[in-house]
């Protein structure tokens, strides 16, 4: 693997409980998209790049350097933890700037790229106050300011939508983008699909520590759409109703979960949905509802960490 | 508003070094502990300790028996010992567990600093608080004999450096102590606990043994004794003393040292878990 960031069954635990169980993959350069539920180990993984924990078992690199250690690459890195507690009683030009201080800038040199930093994230206006009066947006903001400031090659970003509104999430996505157009790369993480898919194309999708798929969304995308579809019906008559579905070729199983209700898998929900208001009109039957019971990120990852099953 | 990615034409800025980098978190750090309540209670020591010495070097001048040993009731006084336990806490005991408890560590280490860098940043922020309360306040109230002119010169220099000495012996001892302590816990209030109740229970307890025992080499466990010792040694008070104040120094010396490599052996093992 020679991606920007390898993993090569990386285990981590913590105690009895398993962060990452063999994760393995390869972040090429650009913007990756990090996508799993949350406890899926995201945060664990970004711990790990970050040099905060060390693996168990199986190798971590970024940028060719092993992730544990504190080495002068670090200065390459930007890490934009999903949580930190922040210097509350600084301001947030000191905190940035005091940051870049320790990357070893000059004082003149740290005010400088700290001022243009909070610029870029939209807190100029509030880079004199106390971060403890920041709201969670802005302290996101700020710690986005000081993952960037120093200008790294390699920028982690664990979670850096979460809080944000939406004004501001489109702005700093605008951001991410931008910062990828001008050569840097991005990992970020996110349990919400659809904002990473506003972002890349490259995505690792975890689940239960484990890389359950990796590469392009269009590709993951159809290999989700073709998956069974779980409906869920709602009638007085389930077993009438399971006879006539049951004559169905794309049927996969039908399940009575109650009295009146029946699970029903599909490996076209397409042709389930458009066929069966006819059905029900022909045949004069009384259903009361029908619910998509995995429409859902968390079941898509229930797929596909399941092996397509 | 608008937003847009940083522009910076200094890539290949100039990167200081590791001491530039490490002064860098003795700045915050000093600043983090320069609150309140540590300014409260090093200003009480600096008035406890310069009270006791102009008092006493006055009293000792009007009966004729000023001498070098005058300026050593500091170090008797209940006070002081208690005074210094205050400053080790407040400014020693969240030196390490406050990072590592809050997670505000990651924010160093994550950064091209090495944690032995880290480590001996935390460790010359809080000694240096700590060496402003236990060296500061007998050189404050030296100064003020001398400009009262109720001591010689020469005297108050030789206190001077008495002061220098027992008080930097004092500040590795407890330095050592509150990063040691600070290092094995993430809640500062364990740790200011933990301060107290080891050198207390030392306190009470070494005495307490060495009269069970009868082997009075148990009194060398307490540091408040030790430094007692030194101090009584340094300013001239013939014996016998509790101890011998070359081992009783050389304790407190190598127990700091020793102290601050197991901190340091904690934080290069120490892993930031999340929530």
């Amino acid at each position: 693997m020679t991606g920007i960031v390898d993993a090569d069954s990386v285990t981590k635990r913590y105690g009895e409980v398993l962060g990452l169980n063999g994760f393995t993959a390869s972040f090429p350069a650009g913007i990756t998209g990090l996508v799993g539920p949350n406890g899926a180990g995201k945060s664990t993984l970004f711990r790990l790049l970050a040099g905060q924990l060390r693996a168990d078992a199986g190798s971590l690199t970024l940028l060719g350097f092993p992730a544990w250690g504190q080495g002068e690459f670090r200065r390459r890195v930007g890490y934009c933890p999903e949580h930190a507690s922040l210097f509350d009683w600084m301001t947030g030009f000191d905190f940035v700037s005091t940051l870049l201080r320790v990357d070893g800038f000059s004082r003149s040199e740290a005010h400088e790229r700290a001022a243009r930093a909070i610029e870029t994230v939209g807190l100029t206006a509030a880079r004199d106050r106390r971060m403890k009066a920041y709201s969670k947006g802005m302290r996101q903001r700020i710690k986005l300011a000081q993952c960037i400031a120093h200008d790294p090659q390699l920028i982690l970003l664990d979670e850096p939508l979460n809080g944000v509104d939406p004004v501001g999430r489109a702005q700093l996505s605008a951001l991410m983008r931008q910062l990828s157009a001008t050569g840097h790369h991005l990992i970020v993480s996110s349990h919400v699909l659809y904002e990473v898919e506003r972002l890349t194309e490259q995505i690792v999708m975890i689940a239960h520590g484990q890389a359950i798929a990796q590469g392009d969304l269009h590709r993951i995308r159809d290999l989700i759409d073709s998956r069974p579809h779980m409906v869920d019906l709602e009638t007085p008559d389930p077993r009438g109703l399971a006879r006539l579905l049951g004559a169905w070729d794309h049927i996969v199983s039908i399940e009575f979960t109650g009295p009146e209700k029946l699970r029903v898998l599909t490996r076209s929900p397409e042709a389930f949905y458009a066929a069966l208001p006819a059905l029900v009109v022909t045949e004069r039957l009384n259903v009361r509802s029908v619910h998509s019971a995995d429409d859902n990120l968390d079941s898509v990852f229930r797929y596909l960490a399941g092996g397509g099953r | 508003m608008s937003i847009a990615a940083p522009r910076y034409g200094a890539t290949s800025a100039v990167r200081l070094g590791r001491g530039h980098r490490t002064l860098a978190i003795v700045g915050r750090e000093l600043r983090r502990r320069a609150g309140l309540g540590t300014w409260l209670v090093v200003a009480l020591t600096y008035l406890a300790v310069t009270l006791i010495i102009t008092i006493n070097t006055e009293f000792a001048s009007l009966i004729g028996q000023l001498s070098l040993s005058t300026f050593e009731t500091p170090y008797a006084s209940p006070a002081w010992p208690f005074l210094m336990l205050i400053v080790a806490t407040s400014v020693g005991a969240g030196s390490l567990a406050e990072d590592v408890g809050n997670r505000s560590i990651t924010l160093y280490l994550s950064r091209p600093i090495r944690r032995i860098d880290y480590l001996a940043a935390k460790t010359a922020a809080t000694g240096s608080w700590i060496v402003i309360a236990a060296v500061g306040p007998g050189l404050a109230g030296l100064a003020i004999v001398l400009a009262l002119g109720w001591a010689p010169a020469s005297l108050v220099l030789t206190g001077a450096g008495a002061f220098v000495a027992v008080g930097l012996l004092a500040s590795i001892f407890f330095t050592g102590l509150a990063l040691a302590l600070s290092s094995l816990t993430t809640r500062s209030l364990y740790a200011g606990v933990g301060i107290f109740g080891v050198v207390l229970s030392l306190e009470i307890g070494a005495p307490i043994v060495s009269g069970l025992t009868g082997n009075t080499t148990v009194a060398y466990a307490s540091p408040i004794t030790d430094i007692l010792s030194v101090a009584q040694s340094a300013f001239g008070i013939s014996g016998p003393y509790a101890t011998d104040p070359l081992t009783s120094a050389v304790i407190l010396a190598f127990a700091g040292v020793f102290l601050a490599i197991f901190a340091g052996w904690r934080i290069s093992r120490v892993e930031v878990v999340g929530e």
